[in-house]
């Protein structure tokens, strides 16, 4: 189980990547206007 | 399919063509689409809705709102049609704001060549005054977003960490290990406490400089000790706090809090920036006259008075003023809540922010800016906003007490043990504040009424306030607006007299015949009417002439030729040359060569379900009150067929706001249902309001509900949930007493295990959501 002393650290700098992530996903405004982006399919050009 | 031309095709259907506006400024095809838009020009004029672009020197970025869109296919075909013009170099209409953001180079471009390719496409854009307010509210809203997500994220790993502890089997978790796990929870809630929490310290240290005692408080300071003492128990488990940790408990109860808030603010911002649009409902520009005896299109804000300008027909006036040349009928409805036209001739009063309907007038400008009327409604309304009755909310009432009650117990914990075993005192002490942690106290109401907002959305009512579930449940009187509230904007036929020896639907044709050519409210009925009954529409009419304030003429024949043609008049007793018996209702006559021929009688259309909401809430024991603008005879009659007892015509909006305040002062808690623009200032002063769907932008945002569909019934819907919120937040309450009154006692004399204190902080929360949510399902029972 020795591992584990190499996981749990690992895991609290995967959740601190995972934050870094949102953190992009909002401040690009990806939560803001849901809809109109997956319409855009429809548009011919 | 969806080529440009045809999403134009999709987009038009939806055009509501509302009846206030004489069917012509909002919809895009009828005519608009010629406005002179080059007063926009100007860079002076720029500022207002458009920024510079940092990145080039002669890039410009503009926010515009876009009238007559309404879905996305409308969003793509605006941004083709922008990008089409040279010089634009980026634009993005959203779908749901109804917005569109502009870059464009000033050297090549200028804002009335892109404005006008949207007009070209179908649409109207309107510079947004508003747009940076806007921004400040985004990067808000983002925040909180933000802070939750991080809360949330950060709770589901420290859980993590946390479940070997609650399930390990004595000696199966080495105490290095554990450790591990400590140390990793501490990294995790560290972002937690720091930055998650911000809102909760802010307020908290607001209220200890302002020496109140808000809920904030016991929140904070609960946050700070639980912290404290699990970092203590992390880094020195040897210490006098004890060994214990309790990261779980904390970043959950903080995520909750944060989610709550979090969907409150969506609440508000659903609605928000109709206050800020609304002086876009005044035009922007309008033609003056210049010396020289032409018009010059100028900015509204350029208007001084004495200038006399020219309003086309389903214009609005953009100030008050005198019509010096013309006849027309104007449209006041959302000022002065007077559902029939007025006719305004030479010497007439126009005011700003009403409509012209028929013909094209000279006025002279009298007042503007902010000495118009509408300005002065407006300023009514804000002025009422801030003097609204306060409602102490249930929770922030108990704050203190409950403060003052954990603070003594700590003490008295402390006290009893320093005598014996001071090491332990202090453990206790901190074990009281703990365990007390104001969890359930907190999110007792807003889970209780987010549960409710969510469940009366899916019923087509947008709750904007939520305190106002509070006021909602404790109200006992009900004022009503008339028109557009109990009734509908729109006229109905009621009887018919006619000539002897000519069927009611021959002649009922024949004047639909002559109304169809005019925007009267009584016309529209009348064609209403007709296509109804629609027994030989073959009857045609020509030469017709509409007089403002009289009524319409014109020469009728029968397609079919077994009637020979007639000269007929549709209108007003005067204007068809008759007498006829005074009557207290609203009557039009039709005439011919040889005299009176018909009179039909026009009234309102009161909703279908007026009656039974006025039953229904009379039978919830509360009075019921009709306020109008209207005329007091139109007012009784409506009040005679919803059978309220209580009205009162002719009312301004100083009057209603004067009559909410006496029912107020003497005590009576009163909800209002309005939607025109005078109830603006009564809906603010409320204790709770009610809007519908189809108001003014204003009134939508003064009022604490927003009913989206056409059913009066929603008030009584609201009534009901409110009432039943409102037991479910105080069994939440009574749940976190009697928490509070088992533990405290067990923890001041040490009985409580640590891990129990935690785990109990823990359900006590996740009981009083789950309560909350009971909201949702019993719903279903309101239909």
């Amino acid at each position: 189980m020795d591992i584990l002393y190499l996981l749990v650290p690992l895991s609290v700098i995967l959740v601190f990547f995972i934050l870094g992530g949102l953190w992009w996903a909002i401040y690009r405004g990806q939560f803001e206007d849901v809809e109109s982006e997956g319409e855009r399919i429809l548009k011919d050009s | 399919m969806f080529n440009d031309r045809s999403a134009v095709n999709v987009a038009a259907p939806h055009n509501r063509i509302d009846a206030r506006y004489g069917g012509q400024v909002e919809s895009p095809d009828a005519g608009v689409a010629t406005e002179d838009l080059h007063f926009l020009d100007d860079p002076q004029e720029w500022s207002a809705f458009s920024r510079p672009d940092p990145r080039s020197t002669d890039c410009w970025e503009s926010n515009v709102l876009i009238e007559g869109m309404h879905c996305a296919a409308c969003a793509l075909t605006i941004e083709d049609a922008l990008l089409s013009v040279p010089g634009v170099l980026k634009a993005e209409v959203g779908a749901a704001s109804h917005r569109a953001r502009v870059v464009w180079s000033s050297d090549v471009v200028r804002p009335s060549d892109w404005m006008r390719a949207v007009q070209t496409a179908g649409y109207r854009a309107v510079p947004a005054n508003d747009a940076f307010a806007r921004e400040r509210r985004k990067s808000e809203a983002r925040k909180a977003l933000w802070r939750m997500l991080v809360a949330g994220l950060c709770m589901m790993q420290v859980m993590m960490y946390a479940y070997p502890a609650y399930v390990a089997a004595p000696g199966d978790l080495t105490p290095e290990m554990e450790q591990l796990l400590r140390w990793a929870s501490w990294v995790l809630t560290l972002p937690v406490i720091l930055f998650s929490c911000g809102p909760f310290f802010g307020n908290a240290l607001r209220d200890v400089l302002q020496r109140r005692v808000s809920m904030d408080l016991p929140v904070a300071l609960g946050m700070l000790i639980t912290f404290a003492v699990s970092t203590a128990g992390t880094f020195d488990p040897r210490g006098i706090f004890g060994r214990e940790v309790y990261f779980d408990s904390l970043t959950m109860f903080v995520f909750f809090l944060l989610a709550g808030r979090w969907l409150e603010l969506r609440l508000r911002d659903r609605t928000a920036g109709a206050l800020e649009a609304l002086m876009n409902r005044l035009p922007d520009s309008v033609a003056r006259l210049c010396e020289d005896g032409t018009y010059e299109r100028v900015p509204v804000r350029r208007l001084l008075p004495d200038d006399v300008i020219r309003i086309l027909p389903g214009e609005m006036f953009p100030a008050d003023g005198v019509v010096l040349q013309g006849d027309t009928m104007v449209d006041e409805a959302l000022l002065t809540g007077e559902s029939r036209p007025v006719a305004r001739g030479v010497g007439g009063m126009v005011i700003a922010g009403s409509h012209n309907l028929s013909n094209v007038v000279q006025a002279r400008v009298e007042r503007v800016g902010d000495k118009t009327r509408f300005a002065q409604i407006v300023t009514l309304m804000e002025s009422a906003s801030t003097t609204k009755p306060p409602l102490a909310r249930l929770a922030d009432r108990i704050a203190k007490p409950f403060l003052i009650v954990v603070l003594l117990a700590a003490g008295l914990a402390c006290a009893f043990w320093w005598g014996r075993d001071p090491e332990h005192a202090l453990m206790v002490a901190v074990a009281v504040l703990v365990v007390t942690c104001p969890c359930a106290l907190s999110l007792a109401t807003p889970a209780a009424m987010l549960a409710a907002a969510g469940a009366l959305a899916r019923r087509g009512v947008l709750v904007r306030r939520l305190e106002a579930f509070e006021a909602m449940a404790s109200i006992d009187t009900v004022m009503f607006d008339k028109t557009g509230t109990l009734t509908r904007d729109v006229m109905v036929l009621g009887s018919t007299q006619v000539r002897e020896g000519v069927s009611v639907v021959q002649v009922l044709d024949m004047a639909a015949a002559l109304a169809q050519y005019s925007l009267h409210p009584v016309s529209k009925a009348l064609v209403a009417a007709a296509s109804e009954t629609a027994a030989s529409p073959a009857w045609k009419a020509n030469a017709v002439n509409e007089i403002a304030g009289g009524g319409v003429s014109g020469r009728v024949w029968s397609g079919d030729a077994t009637q020979t043609a007639t000269d007929l008049r549709l209108g007003s007793a005067d204007f068809c040359g008759i007498k006829v018996s005074q009557s207290d209702s609203l009557q039009t006559c039709l005439s011919d060569e040889r005299g009176w021929l018909a009179t039909f009688e026009l009234h309102e259309d009161v909703r279908s379900d007026a009656l039974d909401t006025v039953a229904a809430l009379h039978r919830e024991g509360i009075a019921v009150h009709l306020l109008s603008g209207d005329s007091a005879q139109a007012a009784a009659r409506v009040a005679a067929q919803v059978s309220i007892t209580e009205f009162q015509g002719d009312c301004s909006p100083q009057h209603k706001l004067d009559f909410l305040r006496n029912a107020q002062q003497s005590g009576h808690k009163v909800a209002v249902v309005g939607d025109g623009l005078n109830d603006g200032p009564v809906l603010a002063a409320a204790h709770v309001s009610f809007a519908f769907g189809q108001a003014v932008p204003l009134t939508q945002a003064q009022a604490d509900f927003v009913v989206l569909g056409d059913q009066l019934g929603a008030v009584v819907k609201t009534l009901l949930m409110a009432r039943r919120t409102l037991r479910v937040v105080r069994q939440n309450l009574w749940w976190a007493a009697i928490y509070n009154a088992v533990c405290v006692p067990l923890a001041v004399v040490g009985l409580l295990p640590a891990w129990l204190a935690g785990l109990g902080m823990a359900l006590s929360s996740l009981l009083v959501v789950l309560n909350a949510l009971r909201l949702s399902y019993s719903a279903k029972r309101l239909g």
